[in-house]
C-alpha cells in the first residue's frame, strides 16, 4: 500500500474521530464542574400525593442537583399530620442538615420543634404557611394570599362592570382562624372595592377548601339568592363544586364571573380554559422551593442568612382579559401550573 | 432544501462501479459532515421559536419570523446559489457556502451579547444563506465525485447523514438548550436587573450549538480550502438550468406541474409548521416542560425517518398517489386531533403528522416532474422553491395561535395537507401512467 493510499485510508477514520470529539466538547460545554461546598438541605411537605407539594419537591431536587446540595425529604399522612413533621425536624437535624425548607402543617405546634432545630445551628424556612408566631422561623417564602384575593377582586370588577351587571357576590371561604383564607377574602374585597359588610354580598360559606362541600355551599346560596353572578371561591376545588352547583341549578356559566386562587393544572385546563372558571390568581411552588435551597446553601456557604419574608410570585390566568387588571393567557397558565 | 425536509433521492440502480474516486474519499466525507450540518442547522432552528417567544417575551408571530428569516433565505439564495456554482464550480460554491453559514453562526456572538432579536433574525438568516449555497453545489459536487453508475448510491449515502443531522439538532437543543431556560414562574419575582441577567443566560444557551456548528464549518472549510479535488462534470449531472420563455410556458401549461408546485409549496408549509410548532403545542396546550418537549419534537423526527422506509416498500404496492392521498387524509385527520384533543393524545397527533409527512415531498416531485423531458430541470427548480411555504405558513400558523390558541393553528397544517390529499386526488383522477417509475423516486 503506498503513503498516498494509506493516507487516504486514515483519512476518514482521523475525521470521524474528529467530529465525535466535536461533538462530545460541544455537549461538554454543558455539564461543567462544581467545586463548592457541599450543603445539605431538608425539606418537609405536608403529605405525599397533592400535585402542589410534588411539584416543591421535584424541583427543589432539581435544584439541589444543580447545585451540590443534598436533598433530605419527609412529608405528613395528611394536610394535619404535626407528629410527622416534629418527627422530620429532629431526624433532619441529627442528620446534619444546614437548613430546612417546611410547610407547617399545623402553624403553631410545629413551633418548638421548629425552635429546637434552630437552637442547634439549622436554618429554617417556612414555605406556602406561615408560623404562629411568623418570628419562629428565620424567613418566610409564600404567596401573598391578600394579593392573590386583591387580583381576582380586580378582575370580577372590572368583568362586572364591562357587562353592565349589578354584582350578587357568593363568597365561598375557607374556615375560620386560616390566615390564607382569610386574607384571601380581604383581598377579594379590597379589589373589589367593598367593605366587609356590603349588601352586594349575598352570602357567606366556609368550605374547608373542599369540592364537595364547595358544591353544598352553592346550593345552599343558589336556594335564597337565585340571582347570584359573581362567585368568590377560596380555592380552585371549591371553584369546581361551585361550577357544579351552578349547572344543575340551570344558571349559564356565561351569566356568572367565577374566580379562583391556586392555579393547578386540573384548573387551568378544565376550568379556566372552557371559561368556566373566569380568572385564577396562579401561584408557583417551584419560586418557593428554588428559592428556598438556594437561600439556605448560600446562607450555609457563608452567604446572607435568609430573613423576612419573599414574596413568590402571582399571575393572574384568565381567557377573557380586561382592561387595567394585568393578566396573563392560558397557555402562560398551563405552561406554569403545578401538577398533570 | 434538505432531506429531513424531503430531498429527493434518485431512482435507485444496481451497479457494482466504486462508490467514490480513490482521490475523493476525504472531500466526499467532509461533503457528508456538511449534509449533516445542515440537517442540524435546519431542526435546530424549530427549537428557536419557543425559545425566543419565552427569552424575549414576544407572540408568537413576532417568534414565527425565525422560520421566515431562515426558509426566506433559503428561497432567496437558491438562484445564486445555482449561479455561484455553475461560474465558479462546485468547490467554489462549496466554500462559499460553508464560508458564509460560518459567518452567520459567528453572528450569534455579537447577537447574543446585544440581546437583539433582529441581530438573531439576521444570523439566521446568513446562516441559511451560506446553507443554501452549499446544498445546492454539495448535490451535484457529490453527484460528480466518482463514476456515474455509483451516482444515485452516493447521493443516497450522503443525504442519508442530513436526517441524522436533523437529529443531533433537535438532540443540541434538547439537552443544551430547553431544560437549562429560565422558567417563566421564576421570572415572576424577578427584578428588571435579574431578567436581564436571565435573558444573558438564556441567550448563551442559544449561543453554544451555534458556535459549534460554526466551528465545525469553519473546520471543514479549511479541510476543503486546502485540499486538492479535480472533479470532472459527467454526463447526468444536474446543470443549473437557465430558463426560457418557451419552458416556463410549457410548464405553466402542464397542469401536473403547476399543480405540483402548489402541493409542494403547501407540503413544505405543513411540515415546517409542524416540526416549529410541535414543542409549543407541548407545552402551551399539554403542560410538558421545556426540558421534555423537545423529545416529542425529536420523537417526530425518529418517526419520520422510519416512515420513510416503510413508504419506500408500501409504494412498491400502492400507486404513489393513492398512497399520497390516504397519508395526507391521515395527516388531516391528526390535524384535526390535535386541535381538539386538548391533552396528550393531542400531541401524539402531532408526532403522528410526521409520518403522513415522510413521503410526501419527494412523490410531489416525481408526480410533478414526469413526463417533462428536459424541461425537468427546470421544473424541479421551481418545485424546490416551493420551500417559501416553510418560511410564510408557520407566520400564519403562529398568529392563528395568538388570535385562537395554541391547539387551533393546527388548523393550518391540516388545510395545507388537505391541498396535498387535493393534487392527490387529481393525479388520480386524470388516469397518467407511470406509477411503477414513481414508486422508485421515494
Amino acid at each position: 500500500m503506498s503513503n498516498r493510499q494509506r493516507s487516504q485510508g486514515r483519512a476518514p477514520r482521523r475525521l470521524v474521530a474528529m467530529g465525535g470529539a466535536m461533538l462530545l466538547l460541544g455537549l461538554g460545554l454543558a455539564a461543567c464542574g462544581d467545586d463548592t461546598e457541599r450543603v445539605t438541605v431538608g425539606l418537609i411537605t405536608k403529605q405525599e400525593d397533592n400535585p402542589f407539594w410534588v411539584t416543591m419537591r421535584e424541583v427543589a431536587q432539581d435544584t439541589a442537583d444543580d447545585n451540590n446540595v443534598e436533598l433530605l425529604t419527609a412529608t405528613g399522612e395528611s394536610d394535619v399530620d404535626v407528629d410527622a413533621q416534629v418527627d422530620a425536624l429532629e431526624q433532619m437535624t441529627e442528620d446534619g442538615a444546614d437548613g430546612i425548607l417546611i410547610a407547617p402543617t399545623d402553624s403553631e405546634d410545629v413551633v418548638p420543634a421548629i425552635e429546637a432545630a434552630r437552637e442547634e445551628g439549622v436554618i429554617v424556612i417556612a414555605v406556602d404557611t406561615p408560623t404562629e408566631p411568623e418570628s419562629a422561623v428565620d424567613a418566610l417564602f409564600a404567596t401573598d394570599n391578600f394579593a392573590a384575593g386583591e387580583l381576582i377582586g380586580q378582575y370580577a370588577r372590572a368583568r362586572a362592570d364591562e357587562e353592565g351587571i349589578e354584582p350578587a357576590i357568593a363568597m365561598l371561604d375557607l374556615a375560620p382562624g386560616i390566615a390564607s383564607g382569610q386574607l384571601r377574602r380581604e383581598g377579594f374585597l379590597e379589589g373589589f372595592g367593598i367593605p366587609e359588610d356590603d349588601p352586594q354580598i349575598v352570602g357567606s360559606v366556609d368550605t374547608e377548601g373542599d369540592e364537595d362541600k364547595g358544591r353544598a355551599a352553592m346550593e345552599e346560596l343558589l336556594t335564597s339568592n337565585e340571582d347570584i353572578n359573581i362567585v368568590y371561591t377560596v380555592n380552585e376545588p371549591v371553584a369546581f363544586g361551585a361550577i357544579d352547583a351552578l349547572e344543575e341549578a340551570g344558571t349559564s356559566m356565561d351569566d356568572v364571573i367565577v374566580v379562583s386562587v391556586d392555579g393547578g393544572c386540573d384548573a387551568i385546563k378544565n376550568g379556566v380554559r372552557p371559561g368556566s372558571i373566569d380568572a385564577t390568581a396562579q401561584q408557583y411552588p417551584e419560586n418557593m422551593a428554588r428559592e428556598g435551597v438556594l437561600a439556605i446553601a448560600e446562607a450555609a456557604r457563608g452567604g446572607d442568612e435568609p430573613s423576612g419574608y419573599l414574596d413568590t410570585g402571582l399571575r393572574l390566568i384568565t381567557g377573557d382579559p380586561v382592561a387595567d387588571v394585568p393578566s396573563e393567557d392560558v397557555p402562560f397558565g398551563v405552561r406554569n401550573c403545578w401538577g398533570d | 432544501m434538505t432531506a429531513a425536509r424531503g430531498a429527493v433521492p434518485p431512482a435507485q440502480e444496481p451497479t457494482r462501479a466504486r462508490l467514490v474516486d480513490r482521490h475523493l474519499v476525504v472531500p466526499f466525507v467532509l461533503l457528508i459532515l456538511c449534509f449533516a450540518a445542515w440537517g442540524a442547522a435546519a431542526n435546530l432552528t424549530d427549537i428557536l421559536v419557543g425559545v425566543f417567544r419565552t427569552v424575549f417575551d414576544m407572540s408568537n408571530f413576532q417568534s414565527s419570523l425565525v422560520q421566515f428569516a431562515y426558509y426566506g433565505a433559503y428561497f432567496t439564495l437558491a438562484i445564486p446559489a445555482a449561479v455561484i456554482t455553475r461560474r465558479f464550480g462546485y468547490k467554489a460554491g462549496v466554500l462559499t457556502g460553508l464560508g458564509l453559514a460560518a459567518f452567520g453562526g459567528l453572528l450569534f456572538i455579537p447577537a447574543s451579547q446585544l440581546l437583539v432579536y433582529e441581530f438573531f433574525l439576521l444570523a439566521l438568516f446568513t446562516l441559511a444563506a451560506g446553507l443554501s449555497i452549499l446544498e445546492t453545489s454539495a448535490n451535484p459536487f457529490v453527484i460528480a465525485m466518482g463514476p456515474e453508475a455509483s451516482s444515485t448510491q452516493r447521493l443516497n449515502l450522503a443525504q442519508a447523514f442530513n436526517p441524522v443531522g436533523a437529529n443531533i439538532g433537535v438532540l443540541l437543543g434538547a439537552v443544551l438548550i430547553l431544560p437549562s431556560l429560565t422558567s417563566e414562574a421564576a421570572k415572576t419575582i424577578m427584578s428588571s436587573e435579574e431578567l436581564r441577567q436571565s435573558q444573558e443566560q438564556d441567550l448563551a444557551l442559544v449561543l453554544k450549538p451555534y458556535l459549534g456548528i460554526a466551528l465545525v464549518l469553519v473546520l471543514i472549510w479549511l479541510l476543503i480550502a486546502f485540499r486538492k479535488m479535480d472533479v470532472a462534470t459527467p454526463a447526468g449531472v444536474e446543470e443549473v438550468p437557465v430558463p426560457t420563455g418557451s419552458v416556463g410556458s410549457r410548464l405553466w401549461a402542464n397542469r401536473h406541474y403547476r399543480y405540483g408546485v402548489i402541493a409542494q409549496f403547501f407540503n413544505v408549509a405543513a411540515q415546517t409548521c409542524t416540526w416549529t410548532f410541535t414543542i409549543l403545542y407541548a407545552q402551551d396546550v399539554v403542560g410538558i416542560s421545556p426540558g421534555d418537549a423537545g423529545w416529542y419534537l425529536q420523537a417526530s423526527l425518529i418517526l419520520f425517518l422510519v416512515s420513510r422506509f416503510v413508504m419506500t416498500w408500501l409504494l412498491g404496492l400502492f400507486r404513489p398517489t393513492l398512497l399520497l392521498f390516504i397519508m395526507a387524509v391521515f395527516g388531516v385527520v391528526c390535524c384535526l386531533v390535535a386541535v381538539f384533543s386538548l391533552n396528550l393524545l393531542g400531541l401524539l397527533a402531532v408526532v403522528a403528522i410526521s409520518a403522513s409527512l415522510s413521503l410526501m415531498f419527494p412523490t410531489i416531485y416525481g408526480v410533478a416532474l414526469l413526463g417533462l423531458g428536459d424541461d425537468a430541470k427546470f421544473g424541479a427548480a421551481g418545485l424546490v422553491m416551493a420551500i417559501l411555504g416553510g418560511a410564510l405558513l408557520p407566520m400564519v400558523h403562529a398568529a392563528v395561535m395568538d388570535i385562537a390558541g395554541p391547539a387551533l393553528g393546527f388548523v393550518v397544517p391540516g388545510a395545507c395537507l388537505a391541498v396535498v390529499a387535493w393534487y392527490a386526488v387529481f393525479d388520480l383522477r386524470t388516469n397518467r401512467s407511470g406509477g411503477e417509475q414513481l414508486a422508485t423516486v421515494v
